[in-house]
């Protein structure tokens, strides 16, 4: 059973000059960790709203669980109270008259939970956040990072039946945003609250989501697991916003040789695979490489790409290089064990299979 | 707290001079006041033959005990006046502020005009009809008739006031608040009214010191029961002509709660209680 449908949701703004939402469909199933992925304005937290009901929405219907809290003809509406949906909002909302502890409990006062039970939540999870020594603060003194873990924790310690969880590492510090991630995680786990997070951040996404829902400009472009989008993302925007560094664009003739397809730019050209040789013989189409699909090889290797180093990006064990190849610049990503191949020019190749290629006109993907 | 910046020669002067200035004004200002204090504790024979601005030869509070007497029961119809009017109108005004702030209802911006609006009414145009009203409602000459027109006069004010106050809160304090399971009355009063202290010790006091000086409702509304002690120092004025310290003395008694108000309420008049509750953007 779903936990959250979502039909034909539209949310319109400035009498219906700006669509906020447009069309959006969704089914997010019990206990799924689902990542709303996109752009600044593409919607997101109005589809967060609609859901907690705070939003009524122009058209469209939602149902938690089995039941319908807003149907097509808004003759059902449930109420946010009603909903037991914890939500951690884009800017924080402590209530700036309560200590973190009097925010933390607020929800549970509400619930009739008994004092101790209160003080043991509330600790522990103020504990595994690392704000136990605030619980006494106003939020005028706490910094950005610290109001956004209480943030976090004032949702944790409900015992919601959906978590909508608005960019909730945002304003943490690199190693904190790894070691929240993680006990986030780790709850959401352990508790099998179904989990609505959105984030601008693909990292983010690859790492937390058993789904991803990839929007733009209020609809959905592509949903599926992290693996779905990086393998097999449906056109070059997906392509491109998911995956670190960014994926290479390429623009390609493609002429066929001996059966086999091969995607000219300036004077060289990538062997494809022999499967898409009859849809894209003659035709012009765009790219799609990942950084970590070049392969180093010798210089002196035939159909390899050559190309000038520019800078080298030591990682630790990895190293990212941008290169140009035919007056295109280039980003590969090679293990440190092969630093010293990479030289003042280097020579890569591609597995044919791990090619993506797109419609030159439409950006869409072509599959064999 | 950060310290302030070291400062310039330049600015340095200027500030010399701002004070200079602040200075001057505040004797200005001051020497009505000055007069009135060193009269009101002269006696009445003393009154006579000194300048009002200098030091009493001997001091006397025969002013105060004559002005007290006189003014005991008007000063305490003000009291209970101005404390029931400056509840009500606040209490009304919060609550009027808080639905125009932070819901949105049918009309609810040509409502809102249409109540912000009665601010702009002139006093004087409303006097006779009030005056008319509260008779019709048995309420003339009665504390009850002063406090209702001083509530009605004193919600729109208030709610003009409250919206803004109550506007500043971020929508999604109180979004938050409802899917804690709170419902709006409760809001109103753990999240909204606690959050705006501030708001409503400022509404407080000035509602305070406007209903306890004001003399045209009070000279129209009231009889002798219920009349508070401006219609009766004004009428001091006229029967006691010649007794500047016992005058003195009675407007001093009026000032007191004023003054009492703004030294308690002083403290709380601090800014910034809203900072960090939420992203800054
Ligand atoms: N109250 C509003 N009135 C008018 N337009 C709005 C309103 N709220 C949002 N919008 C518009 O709706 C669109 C979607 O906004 P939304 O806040 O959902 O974006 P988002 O995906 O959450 O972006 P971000 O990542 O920056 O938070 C934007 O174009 C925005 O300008
Ligand atoms: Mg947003």
């Amino acid at each position: 059973m779903p936990s959250v449908s979502i039909r034909n949701l539209t949310v319109a703004y400035n009498k219906g000059r700006t669509l906020a939402l447009d069309n959006f469909n969704l089914d997010v199933e019990d206990g799924e960790f689902c990542v709303f992925l996109g752009p600044s304005g593409c919607g997101k937290t109005t589809a967060l709203l609609c859901i907690a009901g705070l939003l009524v929405p122009t058209t469209g219907s939602i149902k938690i669980g089995d039941q319908v809290v807003i149907s097509e003809d808004k003759k059902t509406f449930v109420a946010p109270q009603e909903r037991n949906i914890a939500m951690v909002f884009q800017e924080y909302a402590l209530y700036p008259s309560m200590t973190v502890r009097g925010n933390m409990s607020f929800a549970l006062e509400n619930k009739k939970y008994s004092k101790e039970e209160i003080e043991r939540k509330v600790n522990s999870i103020a504990s595994m956040l690392g704000i136990e020594q605030l619980l006494d603060r106003k939020p005028a003194q706490l910094s950005g990072g610290q109001r956004q873990r209480v943030a976090l924790g004032r949702a944790l310690v409900r015992d919601p039946s959906l978590f909508l969880l608005d960019e909730p590492l945002g304003n943490l510090d690199a190693k904190l945003r790894e070691q929240v991630r993680f006990e986030l995680k780790r709850i959401q786990r352990r508790l099998g609250v179904t989990t609505i997070y959105v984030t601008h951040d693909q990292t983010e996404a690859m790492t937390l989501a058993d789904r991803i829902v990839l929007m733009r400009d209020g609809k959905v472009v592509q949903e599926g697991s992290p693996k779905d989008l990086y393998h097999k993302p449906i056109n070059t925007f997906v392509a491109g916003f998911v995956g670190t560094p960014r994926i290479n664009f390429l623009t390609c003739d493609v002429s066929v040789k001996e059966g086999r397809p091969y995607f000219a730019f300036g004077q060289s050209a990538l062997p494809g695979s022999q499967a898409l040789a009859v849809t894209l013989n003659g035709k012009s189409c765009v790219v799609g490489i990942r950084p970590s699909d070049f392969m180093l090889v010798d210089t002196t290797e035939p159909e390899a790409i050559k190309g000038k180093v520019e800078v080298v990006e030591p990682l630790g064990d990895e190293i990212v290089v941008h290169f140009t190849a035919e007056d295109q610049l280039l980003v590969g990503k090679f293990s440190a064990a092969d630093e010293e191949k990479v030289n003042e020019r280097i020579a890569v190749k591609v597995d044919p299979d791990k090619l993506h290629i797109f419609d030159a006109e439409t950006g869409d993907r072509i599959d064999g | 707290m950060a310290g302030a910046l070291p400062l310039s020669k330049t600015q340095k002067l200027l500030h010399a001079l701002y004070y200079m200035l602040l200075f001057i004004f505040a004797v200005f200002y001051l020497l009505p006041f000055w007069g009135a204090v060193t009269t009101s504790l002269k006696s009445s024979a003393e009154v006579f033959t000194t300048s009002p601005l200098s030091f009493p030869e001997k001091l006397t509070l025969e002013g105060y005990r004559a002005a007290f007497n006189h003014l005991k029961k008007p000063l305490l119809n003000s009291l209970i006046i101005t404390a029931g009017g400056t509840f009500f109108s606040v209490l009304l005004g919060s609550i009027c502020g808080y639905a125009f702030a932070q819901y949105r209802f049918k009309f609810d911006n040509v409502i809102f005009v249409l109540v912000v609006s009665a601010i702009f009414l002139p006093y004087q145009a409303i006097l006779v009809p009030l005056f008319q009203t509260i008779r019709r409602l048995g309420l003339y000459d009665t504390v009850w008739g002063l406090i209702l027109a001083h509530t009605a006069y004193g919600i729109p004010m208030m709610t003009l006031l409250f919206r803004s106050f109550y506007g500043d809160i971020p929508r999604c304090i109180v979004q938050q608040a409802m899917l804690d399971g709170y419902r709006p009355w409760a809001i109103y009063r753990r999240i909204i009214l606690p959050s705006t202290k501030i708001a409503t010790v400022t509404a407080v006091v000035f509602q305070f010191a406007s209903i306890w000086n004001e003399l045209l409702f009070s000279l129209v509304l009231t009889g002798y029961d219920a009349m508070p002690a401006t219609v009766s120092l004004n009428q001091m004025m006229g029967t006691l002509a010649a007794e500047w310290n016992v005058q003195m003395a009675g407007s001093m008694w009026l000032a007191l709660p004023i003054l009492v108000l703004y030294i308690i309420m002083g403290k709380y008049l601090i800014r910034g209680y809203m900072a960090g509750s939420v992203a800054a953007t």
